[in-house]
């Protein structure tokens, strides 16, 4: 019996062969692969479309992507200048570094985790392959990511000790972080059509990430808080939390050593960069198969 | 079961999962799985056998919520069948349900871009077939303004250009036929009968009697997901008709038997007869 195939390409003697039963995991994967693939100007349309709406409605337009993560940087100054007597060197850029990547991150996984739920409408009336609509989003994303180095950028000039060569690996570390993005909005995407309740808890579990991710603060600070010495399991948590090792990174090349020295810039952890880049796209694999596998009952629950 | 069948369902089922259908919240799945619970299930369809030759136009005929959009659904791909078989040959195409709008806030001309995209044609084919669907759906220049602009009669106009324009092998039409004007009616009747005759397969849902008698080769009557009579057009109108009526009878009896207000009775009657 052949496998299931939504109603693909133009070819004329397309067959559609249903019946129920589960494939294989590999099968799955490569089922998912194939559908990104062959919807490649689905999704060029999809993030098009994206485009041409934001900004629309509002007076600013796409000067928003440059503002927002700016006006969110002058919102952590103030706080951190209010309750912290000793912010580190350059703190405004210490923490940017860690500010415009979260900034990508969360958008993505918020607006992924509507995404499927959203086309209610068109997936009850048309078969396509639903994973065309998480991905869109992360790669519209892309765009408003790279609108956001403007400010980063311009605030990198006004800090010209702390530019370097080493400013090469900034795209490496935005892949990896890229991969693990793409497999999370994935993820949500397919779990708030089961579980509503995601889209409500979402905001919360994101912004408790943040906090407990090491943004505003570095690793090593963290290490010395009373808190952590009584809690040694928040200081386990980032042996596991893939935004340590991303902000360290970015930090690593845009900013220099936690301790705030000048010129001190150098390569990222390229061995914990490695195995997170691994773990993604083991992750991305598992959430590709974990999407396909659902997928068939996103008509009948939307 | 012939050689040459367009579609050909052998005991087809779909089943819901009532657990996951709407309104689930962690707390009531919790208390579900600690408490054991079996989850509620609902079969829309079941032991639905029939087949579909090239140049036949089947007719599906039915009360609400006897899985008449289920079985569509089930074929152009949506749904995945629970038991059975479906086997559906050539390139499917469908109108499921009013105004296909793909994307409110884009043109007309982008959402034909973005339909034939999300129906998984070549970019070549779109632009060759764009002129003929702006010229079908007329809609002036209405076409370059976005979609939230048009009437629910306009959005379903370019909905049925899209859908009918690709030429698919099948083609699957739910409630369909009474959108727009009068005079769009009249087109897409045309367009239809068109398809019918160029040896297409065509499944159509409608609560229009009339067609189905007059353009329909066969009918099916489905009644809470399972098939009544398969047959001519005639006699599973016929059927139906009377079945309705004696639906609407024994509702009827049942209401005067509870003791109910004669004016509800007279409502009850009147959207029975219109069936």
């Amino acid at each position: 019996m052949l496998p299931f195939r939504a109603m693909s390409s133009g070819d004329a003697a397309a067959t559609i062969r249903q019946s129920p039963g589960g494939p294989s995991f590999l099968t799955l994967l490569r089922q998912g692969i194939a559908d990104i693939v062959s919807r490649r100007r689905l999704i060029r349309y999809l993030v098009q479309a994206d485009m041409k709406k934001r900004g629309t409605d509002t007076v600013l337009g796409n000067l928003w992507w440059i503002l927002d993560p700016l006006l969110q940087l002058v919102v952590y100054v103030i706080f951190i200048s209010i309750i912290s007597r000793r912010p580190a060197p350059d703190y405004p850029l210490f923490i940017f570094a860690a500010i415009v990547p979260w900034k990508w991150f969360s958008a993505v996984v918020t607006d992924a985790s509507g995404s499927v739920v959203r086309a209610e409408k068109l997936i009850r009336q048309i078969a396509f392959p639903k994973i065309v609509l998480p991905l869109s989003i992360a790669t519209a994303e892309v765009v408003g990511f790279l609108w956001s180095l403007v400010p980063l950028g311009v605030l990198l000039l006004l800090h010209p000790a702390r530019l370097s060569i080493m400013l090469v690996w900034f795209p490496v570390i935005a892949f990896v972080q890229f991969v693990f993005t793409v497999a999370v909005a994935i993820f949500v995407a397919a779990t708030n059509v089961f579980f509503r309740d995601l889209g409500n808890a979402l905001g919360h579990v994101l912004r408790l990430w943040w906090f407990l991710s090491p943004g505003l603060y570095s690793i090593n600070s963290l290490e010395s808080t009373n808190f952590v010495q009584e809690h040694p399991i928040i200081g386990d948590l980032f042996g596991i939390n893939p935004f340590a090792v991303l902000f360290e990174a970015y930090r690593a090349v845009l900013y220099g050593t936690p301790d705030g020295a000048l010129g001190t810039a150098h390569p990222p952890d390229l061995i914990a960069l490695g195995v997170l880049l691994v773990a993604s796209l083991l992750f991305l694999a598992l959430c590709i198969t974990f999407f396909k596998r659902v997928e068939p009952e996103f008509a009948k629950v939307l | 079961m012939s050689q040459n069948y367009a579609i050909a369902s052998a005991d087809l089922g779909v089943r819901y999962n009532l657990r996951f259908t709407r309104k689930t919240t962690v707390r009531t799945s919790v208390a579900n799985f600690v408490l054991r619970r079996p989850p509620e299930r609902f079969w829309a369809l079941r032991h639905v056998t029939f087949e579909l030759s090239h140049g036949e136009s089947l007719a599906v005929i039915g009360p609400n919520g006897a899985g008449k959009s289920t079985l569509l659904q089930v074929l152009a791909g949506i749904m995945r069948p629970s038991e059975g078989v479906v086997d559906v040959r050539g390139q499917v195409s469908g109108l499921l349900g009013l105004g296909v709008g793909f994307d409110l806030d884009l043109s007309g001309t982008e959402n034909i871009l973005l339909g034939g995209a999300f129906l998984g044609l070549p970019d070549g084919k779109v632009q060759e077939l764009l002129p003929s669907i702006v010229d079908f759906a007329d809609l002036g220049a209405f076409i370059d303004a976005p979609l939230k602009t048009y009437s629910s009669g306009m959005q379903a106009r370019l909905g049925f250009s899209i859908a009918t324009a690709v030429n698919p092998d099948i083609l699957l039409l739910d409630e369909v036929l009474a959108t727009g004007d009068a005079n769009f009616r009249t087109k897409s009747k045309a367009r239809v009968i068109e398809l019918v005759k160029a040896a297409k397969g065509v499944v159509l849902v409608t609560h229009d009697m009339e067609w189905v008698r007059e353009y329909c080769n066969r009918a099916i009557l489905l009644e809470k997901g399972r098939v009544v009579l398969e047959g001519s057009p005639e006699e599973v109108v016929e059927l139906h008709l009377e079945r309705t009526a004696a639906a609407a009878a024994a509702r009827q009896a049942e209401a005067i038997a509870k003791g109910l207000d004669p004016a509800a009775l007279a409502g009850g009657r009147a959207r029975g007869g219109r069936r």
